[in-house]
């Protein structure tokens, strides 16, 4: 038997995972567990990107890895070696702007998100639960805050002013779709919506209005 | 082996330290043996409210840094035998103790106690981290005013980051009769915002700052809003089932009155 079939190294960031070739698959996620319960108190707190080298995973594999790793720590953006790098993309075409607003890549976050607390993420966002006041959710594609929107949220942060944030309730300090900027007006005592509401740009304006 | 609670807030000025000495003492009371642990290095108050300032000859640093005992340095109360305080330093700074330090003094404390009190220093910086690193438990004490509630939801982001996810919550300063007019946050919005278990809810009392001053906790006097309160509190951490204290009983014999007879003006509803 070897040793070991995953080798970890430290990157900005997060984490490079080698698998050995050849390696039993339930055997690397295990070992790749145990590493990550090791240093648990390490990753507390903070989102960990993943970039796995060695051997290629079969799609399947990839999705059974990337759900038991997601059960120990925050997973930001996971790369596999065998996927053309981010960057090359950046490289050869526009801006990177995330395009997947009617499908594509999203995370689910579980709330409350507290002051202080900031979700960023590439794609799509889901909240389960209120976003307090001081939290904050930054998100390349959508925002759906299945709760109270009291702090800020950013849709659309790559540049796509097609993204829009749902959410139970609106009190949002600031939200913000694309590059325009809106905040609630200063006399609003009495708008107290009990119904879900959406925001969207419309003719480079912010609105808001309920989902029907 | 005993348990170790934290006391904590985010903001001054919440009343963590009048929290701290009151809980303890009503634990007491209970006849549990308490110790208070004050983790506010350099600014230390916890031996003034409970009117043990004079009794300090060794403090925490010192037992960290191993210059005495664990035993010697804890100041037994006046009042009660099994109640101890664990002074802070008062001429260092949160940087002489490291949260490893504080860990082991927590274990060590709770081999001997039933409960370990830590009360907290404000902030969200080393001494914050010290204060919850042996922590078993955590009580968040906050006011029912916006700036204290939002900083209250930042604490309880990172003490879930240290592994203490269901705090409680004390209202600490209710004052019935501005949330009756609706010029104070009442216990409900609070309540939406945080979304933890309530401990309990304090109503505002001027004996607080008496008894503060003379370094006696209020909860002694049976007799006052507060140490009823602080009572209840104590009693629901060791599991009992007592109903938040129905605040509105403050009203005195004469009101009642006055309201059979329709003579109040601010009519309840």
């Amino acid at each position: 038997m070897k040793d070991a079939s995953v080798l970890f190294k430290g990157m900005r960031g997060g984490l490079k995972i080698h698998i050995e070739d050849n390696s039993d698959m339930d055997r690397v996620r295990q070992e790749i567990i145990d590493r990550l319960r090791e240093g648990r108190h390490f990753f507390d707190g903070t989102t960990v990107n993943l970039v796995f080298t060695g051997q290629a995973l079969a799609p399947l594999d990839r999705a059974k890895l990337i759900e038991a790793i997601a059960d120990e720590i925050e997973i930001g953006d996971v790369e596999f070696g065998g996927e053309p790098k981010r960057q090359e993309i950046h490289k050869s075409g526009k801006p990177h702007m995330f395009t997947g607003i009617e499908e594509g890549m999203t995370r689910f976050v579980k709330g409350p998100v507290r002051n202080g607390q900031r979700i960023f993420y590439e794609g799509n966002v889901v909240v389960m639960g209120d976003v307090n006041p001081g939290g904050e959710i930054i998100a390349g594609g959508n925002i759906i805050i299945l709760g109270t929107l009291r702090g800020l949220a950013h849709a659309g942060a790559t540049g796509n002013s097609d993204s829009v944030i749902v959410c139970f309730k609106f009190c949002p300090t600031q939200i913000r779709i694309g590059t325009i900027i809106s905040r609630p007006p200063e006399e609003e005592d009495d708008i107290n919506p009990v119904y879900p509401e959406i925001a969207y740009i419309k003719d480079d304006m912010l609105v808001i209005e309920p989902v029907k | 082996m005993g348990e170790v609670i934290v006391i904590t807030s985010g903001k001054g000025g919440v009343g963590k330290t009048t929290t701290t000495a009151n809980i303890g003492t009503a634990l007491a009371l209970e006849g549990k043996s308490v110790v208070m642990v004050d983790a506010d290095i350099g600014l230390r108050n916890l031996d003034v409210v409970l009117g043990l300032e004079n009794r300090i000859v060794y403090d925490l640093v010192d037992v960290v840094e191993g210059t005495c005992r664990l035993k010697q340095a804890l100041v037994r109360d006046k009042r009660f035998d099994k109640m101890y305080l664990m002074p802070a330093a008062q001429t260092r700074d949160k940087n002489a103790v490291s949260p490893e330090q504080m860990q082991k003094l927590c274990n060590d404390l709770k081999e001997q106690f039933d409960f370990v009190l830590i009360d907290s220093p404000a902030g969200i910086e080393h001494g914050f981290k010290n204060a919850v690193a042996g922590a078993d438990r955590a009580i968040v004490v906050t006011v029912p005013e916006v700036s204290a509630v939002r900083d209250a939801d930042r604490i309880i982001g990172m003490l879930a980051t240290n592994d203490l996810s269901n705090p409680l919550l004390i209202i600490n300063r209710l004052r019935v009769d501005l949330v009756k007019r609706g010029d104070m946050m009442n216990i409900d919005d609070t309540n939406e915002i945080l979304g933890i278990d309530l401990l309990g809810v304090v109503p505002d009392d001027e004996n607080i700052v008496i008894s503060t001053n003379r370094g006696e906790p209020v909860v002694i006097d049976e007799d006052t809003m507060a140490g009823r309160a602080f009572r209840n509190i104590a009693k629901r951490l060791l599991g009992e089932d007592i109903p938040i204290m129905d605040l509105d009983e403050e009203d005195t014999f004469l009101d009642k009155i006055k309201r059979l007879l329709g003579m109040d003006k601010n009519k309840k509803h």
